[in-house]
């Protein structure tokens, strides 16, 4: 069996000698944080026990206090102190001497390197796929229990509570654990790449950000275990239900924290980076639009995501200190949760989807072999939609009782922000138009992506309107407008970047037969899943119901036979990635002819990513123009700008 | 930096967001019958911080000319004042009289002095470390990201004190 071959840097040193001895339990790593967690939890145990007894509090052993402090914050920052997240700042904080960086652990030689702090952007890249896609069985899992559930009317197996608890958890992991931090690991991968820079600006801090993501998908998880429960108010998490429920409530709040912690440290590294660390000659109009998509997300991220964290700050504080943010009896005010949270979510759906943009910009230029149609208008409309997207969050909130004269302004900036969106279809629509077209299994997802998207963006349209979102409010019309912009959109994305970039990751090609067979069989039984849900909602089925009225129960039975098939479908992919990653064939440096920097290196990049600093000189899209270059690397001179012509 | 100062006072808006529909949406008179504010002494705490805000700007002025000894006086001077201002404000949390969970109002005090609070701690908790790096002879007039950073950091919670102040005290 051929090896893939890892082409080294210069800096090739030696790897330290493992600990030996006692020294395996206090070097950075996972013996290290099996004591440092629990010492952790204790001291924050000690710390509530503490202050309750100084000031008197009765009962000394507030449950709720206690798990929000020690289980929830301090057990995974000693976690993260264990593994060595924080090292190199505690060693700066103590003024020992800093180590000389012969980045000897930087990269990957072998498996275990995936299972500690490492500071290589495209290792922490995978990391993150790896780790998003647990939780995404997870969360599908909970979704094949809903949709079990809600086969027959009548409760099956679990009551509303638990219901609520499922469909509660399916959201939750699926957006915070799952679509936006697997762009965040595509763009973690790709980006430095695109670049043409040899790391991301701060590598340490990357990797830091990457490890609070099993944090908070664990505690997640982990709420199953709570008493009474996982958390039941949806992944909105509304006040003053949420402030009222029981402490698996308090695991939402924390893990959302930590997942936006995460994901705000990510956002403010891509910023830097692709602000200062672009090779020379790529101007902001030579970047790749998957480096402007992600700079967009990452604005948002930086300025949006603080405000769902203090939206769960408040329910934590009226909860826990019994504070008084969401209780009008003595002066607080219910509504304000809603325009707290959906000020950050609304947002937060652009965040979810602005990558993807990028990524099937990527994908129909190479696979249609033109240049994208429009370059400057699809980075143009990527900073209006980035603008216009704080502008809508109330579109959420038309019957919630807010202040009425709201209500027309936010419609017609939601009707608005169809206007920069409709510009990114049409000229993804112009980029295909006399083509040259290659329907490999990326592609085939991007065009996917371009139907079910716009379907999803067209229920969008429709509910941004206010008296049909007042008719269709709550009803499944919404759950299938959600479904289609986030599945049918991020998700069929992800699965076109994922496809698109395993050569580079791993060197080797997936079957491209069961990509295909993967695609066909999750787009039918998407579409029947979901579609027909447009139709149950206009008839009046609310949604986050466990039990519905007679007249759905024809319709729910074959969505959920629908969505079993659905969920098979991703047992395809699982085989494909899994089996091809050890066995496929090698895939060469540039199997999709691209011509953007990432697919100038080998397959996969070596540890530092360029052996010389590439020179750009043309924009990236520049397909069946003769002799145009996007870049100039390992030697290539001067003749072939007089190929070009300058 | 400036990106994350955009974060952190976005984490601000957020529970400004919370004060305005407390005071503002509901109309809920600020401070209500029985309860008082202890605004000049939290006047003086104001200008003591801005004070601070000064000292630590000379003290980048100073290693930017190469003059240790101003950056080491400013940056203890700063570190002084901060922890003037913490502790200020840590025994008038004591003296004030009501708690968090007394009404909205005191709710919206406690949580926007206390998130402020928590980031002059942050503050200080920086500046200690380019207090000490500044005595161990790290910084010159080359090199003196350790004391910018720290500088920007400290602006961004003076003035947000500065608006903290006006919105709960003295509006």
């Amino acid at each position: 069996m051929t090896e893939v071959t890892h082409a080294t840097g210069h800096h090739e040193a030696e790897h330290a000698a493992p600990p030996q001895g006692w020294h395996r339990w206090t070097a950075g790593g996972w013996l290290r944080a099996l004591w440092m967690a629990p010492l952790f939890a204790g001291i924050g145990l000690g710390i509530v026990l503490f202050f309750r007894w100084l000031g008197h509090w009765h009962p000394l052993f507030e449950w709720n206090t206690i798990v929000v402090v020690a289980f929830l914050t301090a057990l995974p920052l000693g976690f993260l102190a264990g593994i060595g997240a924080f090292d190199y700042w505690v060693r700066y904080a103590l003024g020992a001497p800093t180590q000389p960086e012969d980045h000897s652990g930087h990269g990957a030689r072998s498996w275990k390197d995936y299972f500690r702090v490492n500071t290589d952007h495209k290792v922490i890249g995978i990391q993150y796929l790896s780790t998003v896609f647990v939780f995404f069985i997870v969360g599908g899992l909970l979704a094949m229990l809903v949709r079990g559930e809600l086969a027959r009317p009548g409760l099956q197996y679990t009551d509303a509570q638990g219901f609520n608890g499922l469909f509660t958890l399916h959201a939750t992991l699926m957006i915070f654990l799952f679509i936006i931090p697997a762009f965040a690991g595509i763009a973690n991968y790709v980006v430095p790449l695109m670049l043409g820079a040899p790391d991301m600006a701060f590598p340490r801090l990357n990797a830091l950000s990457f490890w609070l993501l099993p944090i908070a998908g664990l505690i997640l998880v982990g709420s199953f275990f709570a008493p009474g429960g996982p958390p039941a108010a949806g992944w909105t998490g509304y006040a003053s239900l949420s402030t009222h429920q029981p402490m698996g409530t308090l695991f939402f709040n924390m893990a959302v924290q930590w997942a936006g912690a995460s994901s705000i440290m990510t956002a403010l590294n891509f910023l830097v980076t692709i602000i200062t660390m672009r090779a020379p000659g790529m101007t902001f109009w030579r970047m790749p639009l998957l480096v402007w998509a992600n700079f967009t997300t990452s604005l948002l991220v930086v300025i949006a995501t603080p405000f769902i964290a203090g939206s769960q700050f408040f329910v934590m504080f009226d909860r826990i200190l019994h504070t008084h943010f969401f209780d009008p009896h003595h002066g607080g005010n219910v509504i304000a949760y809603q325009h707290i949270f959906w000020f950050y979510s609304h947002p937060a759906v652009y965040i979810m989807i602005l990558p993807g943009f990028g990524i099937i910009s990527e994908v129909i230029s190479v696979f249609a072999r033109k240049p994208i149609f429009g370059y400057r208008l699809m980075a143009l409309s990527l900073l209006a939609i980035l603008v216009l997207g704080f502008s809508v969050w109330a579109h959420h909130m038309f019957v919630s009782g807010m202040a009425s004269y709201l209500r027309v302004p936010m419609m017609i900036t939601t009707l608005l922000i169809a206007v920069p969106t409709g510009v990114k279809v049409f000229n993804w629509l112009a980029t295909l138009w006399e083509g040259r077209i290659h329907l490999q299994t990326p592609m085939l997802w991007a065009l996917g992506f371009i139907s079910t998207f716009v379907i999803g963006g067209l229920s969008g349209v429709y509910l941004g309107a206010v008296p049909i979102d007042i008719h269709m409010s709550d009803t499944y019309f919404i759950v299938a407008h959600i479904h289609y912009v986030l599945f049918g959109g991020a998700f069929f994305t992800i699965m076109a970047g994922i496809y698109f970039w395993f050569p580079k990751m791993t060197g080797r090609m997936y079957n491209e037969t069961l990509g295909k067979w993967h695609f066909w069989l999750t787009f039918v039984a998407f579409n029947l899943t979901f579609f027909p849900m447009h139709l149950i909602g206009t008839q009046g089925m609310p949604r986050r119901v466990a039990d519905y009225a007679p007249k759905f129960a024809d319709w729910n039975f074959f969505i959920s036979v629908c969505s079993f098939a659905l969920g098979a479908s991703v047992i395809i992919f699982f085989y494909n990635i899994i089996h091809s990653w050890r066995y496929g064939p090698l895939a060469g440096d540039n199997p999709w002819r691209s011509l953007t920097l990432e697919w100038q290196v080998t397959s996969p990049p070596p540890v530092f990513n360029f052996d010389e600093i590439p020179q750009v000189v043309g924009n990236p899209y520049e397909y069946g123009v003769p002799g145009a270059r996007h870049a100039l690397l390992n030697g290539a001179r001067t003749h072939e700008l007089e190929e070009v012509g300058h | 930096m400036l990106l994350f100062i955009a974060s952190e006072v976005m984490l601000f808006g957020s529970f400004f967001t919370a004060y305005f529909f407390v005071r503002v949406v509901n109309g809920y008179s600020w401070p209500p019958p029985g309860f008082e504010l202890p605004k000049y002494v939290a006047g003086i705490n104001t200008a003591i911080l801005v004070t601070s805000s000064f000292t630590v700007h000379w003290a980048l002025q100073s290693i930017r000319r190469g003059n240790r000894r101003g950056m080491q006086a400013g940056l203890v001077l700063t570190f002084l004042m901060g922890l003037t201002f913490l502790l200020t404000q840590m025994i008038e949390y004591a003296r004030v009289g009501f708690a968090p969970h007394d009404n909205a109002f005191t709710t919206i005090f406690f949580c926007l002095t206390g998130l402020h609070g928590a980031h002059v701690f942050v503050g200080l908790t920086i500046l200690a470390f380019a207090t000490t790096r500044a005595f161990r002879g790290h910084f010159s007039a080359e090199h003196h990201y350790g004391v910018e950073i720290p500088g920007i950091y400290w602006h961004f919670v003076d003035v947000m004190w500065i608006v903290v102040y006006a919105t709960v005290y003295l509006l």
